[in-house]
């Protein structure tokens, strides 16, 4: 019983668990800056995406060249991207007595300063010298809820409010101000009784018609149907005719078996049919009597 | 029987009270050091002839790197020595000739610790370096050993220490 209610209650605060650390801030460290010998840098390159990001540590070292004698100055440097000047610039001298081969490994707390404010990074020399296998990085935190609308859970977090488009009032229609309106007019309790009763007449006048009208159509509508089912009945009359007959024609069973030609002409003569003959001679007699006659044109 | 025994345990705390004892009491407190040494790098020794060892980059070896941090300025000395004997070795057929040196490596703030490699103070195989500023300074050591004779190192792992201890002002 016991494992059950603990697992329950793991089910039911698991959900909200996960959510809310999503939201929680978190921290983290950036690459080497500094990609290839030009010693710049743009923070675009280097720092995360995310908003909310504050930088807390600048780490960076590298090895100074430089003779013995020499007084070199290195600056390691971000400009400032909302102003003049830097955001951060940390100076180490070189003094004399520093030589080649020494090299510097510094943390520099920043606080937390918003990326907004880190412009393009550079590592500037002054004097007779360079530097070589430089590393600059940068610790940063992230607050998810930096921004409280990022997210209803976030603290601080207020609904949005949909624009209103103000109405200036002055350009409103106000019957009141309407010229047209009569609002002095004074109308008696009898003639607003009258008023009353004549617009409830044509009201009522109005709906007769209306029903009228739709017992006119209703009717129309009856008649019309009927004669469309008439129609519908004898075309399913003929219909049903013809696949009568259809089936009629196509039932007819036709027998198997082998059919050899029933005609056997024995050779013979094959007299002309009579009434062909008679047919014939007549159609002859009035052939050669119509070619005469272009003859006898003449002779008449 | 409930009461006598009651009375009993009574008399017994009553003499254990009146007896005279003498008794210390301690005060415990830890103060914790300022100036802590620790390993970066362990040192391999190159081994570029018979009878040669050592930590030179070029001669194939690494040199050890030291950290010594200061949270406390112009409070501490540090005193690196380099070896002068093998701590574990083969059995050696002559002796060796010892030779090392320690220079400052790396730095976390090259204005206040810049001038740490020119002050420092040698004294043997040791160097003494005053730590006058907070933050953490890296040391190399080199170091060399040459066997006598020109007799070969026989074969077998070698280890030699280097010390260092920070020393309170």
């Amino acid at each position: 019983m016991q494992k059950k209610l603990l697992l329950l209650l793991a089910l039911a605060s698991w959900p909200s668990y996960s959510y809310s650390e999503s939201l929680a801030p978190y921290w983290g460290t950036t690459g080497n800056a500094i990609t290839d010998q030009s010693l710049n840098w743009s923070m675009g390159n280097v720092l995360p995406e995310p908003p909310g990001l504050d930088i807390q540590n600048v780490i960076y070292s590298y090895t100074i060249q430089k003779e013995s004698g020499e007084w070199v100055t290195v600056h390691v440097q971000n400009e400032n991207a909302n102003g003049t000047g830097y955001i951060f610039r940390e100076t180490d001298e070189w003094k004399p007595g520093t030589y080649t081969g020494m090299g510097i490994n510094k943390v520099v707390p920043v606080g937390d300063l918003p990326r907004e404010l880190w412009g393009p990074g550079s590592i500037e020399v002054e004097g007779n010298g360079s530097v070589y296998d430089a590393n600059v990085t940068y610790t940063y935190k992230v607050t998810p809820c930096y921004d409280p609308q990022f997210d209803p859970n976030c603290p601080g977090y207020k609904m949005p409010v949909p624009d209103i488009y103000e109405v200036n009032l002055d350009d409103l229609y106000d019957a009141t101000k309407d010229e047209n309106i009569d609002l002095d007019r004074n109308v008696s309790l009898e003639q607003n009784d009258e008023n009353l009763e004549e617009n409830e007449k044509d009201k009522e006048e109005a709906e007769e018609e209306a029903k009228r009208k739709y017992r006119l159509e209703k009717a129309l509508s009856v008649a019309d149907a009927a004669s469309l089912s008439a129609e519908n009945a004898r075309i399913n009359a003929m219909n049903m005719a013809s696949v009568q007959k259809l089936e009629t024609y196509v039932v007819a069973g036709i027998p198997g078996g082998v059919y050899d030609d029933a005609i056997n002409l024995i050779d013979a003569n094959i007299p002309d049919g009579k009434n062909g003959l008679r047919n014939g001679l007549a159609q002859q007699l009035l052939h050669k009597q119509m070619v005469e006659m272009q003859y006898n044109l003449n002779a008449n | 029987m409930f009461n006598l025994k009651t009375g009993t345990v009574a008399a017994l705390l009553v003499l254990s009270a009146g007896a005279g004892y003498a008794q210390d009491t301690p005060i415990n407190g830890t103060v914790q050091s300022r100036c802590i040494i620790q390993t970066d790098q362990p040192g391999i020794y190159g081994n570029p002839n018979a009878y040669t060892l050592s930590t030179t980059n070029s001669d194939g070896g690494s040199p050890p790197v030291i950290r010594v941090d200061v949270t406390l300025a112009a409070a501490y000395y540090v005193d690196i020595t380099a070896p002068s004997e093998f701590s574990s070795s083969p059995s050696l057929p002559d002796v060796v000739t010892w030779a090392g040196d320690t220079s400052v490596k790396t730095m976390s703030d090259s204005t206040t610790m810049g001038g740490y490699e020119t002050g420092k103070l040698e004294t043997g195989y040791t160097d003494r370096y005053d730590l006058t500023a907070t933050g953490s300074t890296w040391f190399q050591t080199t170091s060399t050993a040459t066997m006598g004779g020109s007799k070969a190192f026989p074969g077998g792992n070698y280890t030699a220490l280097v010390e260092a201890a920070c020393i309170a002002k």
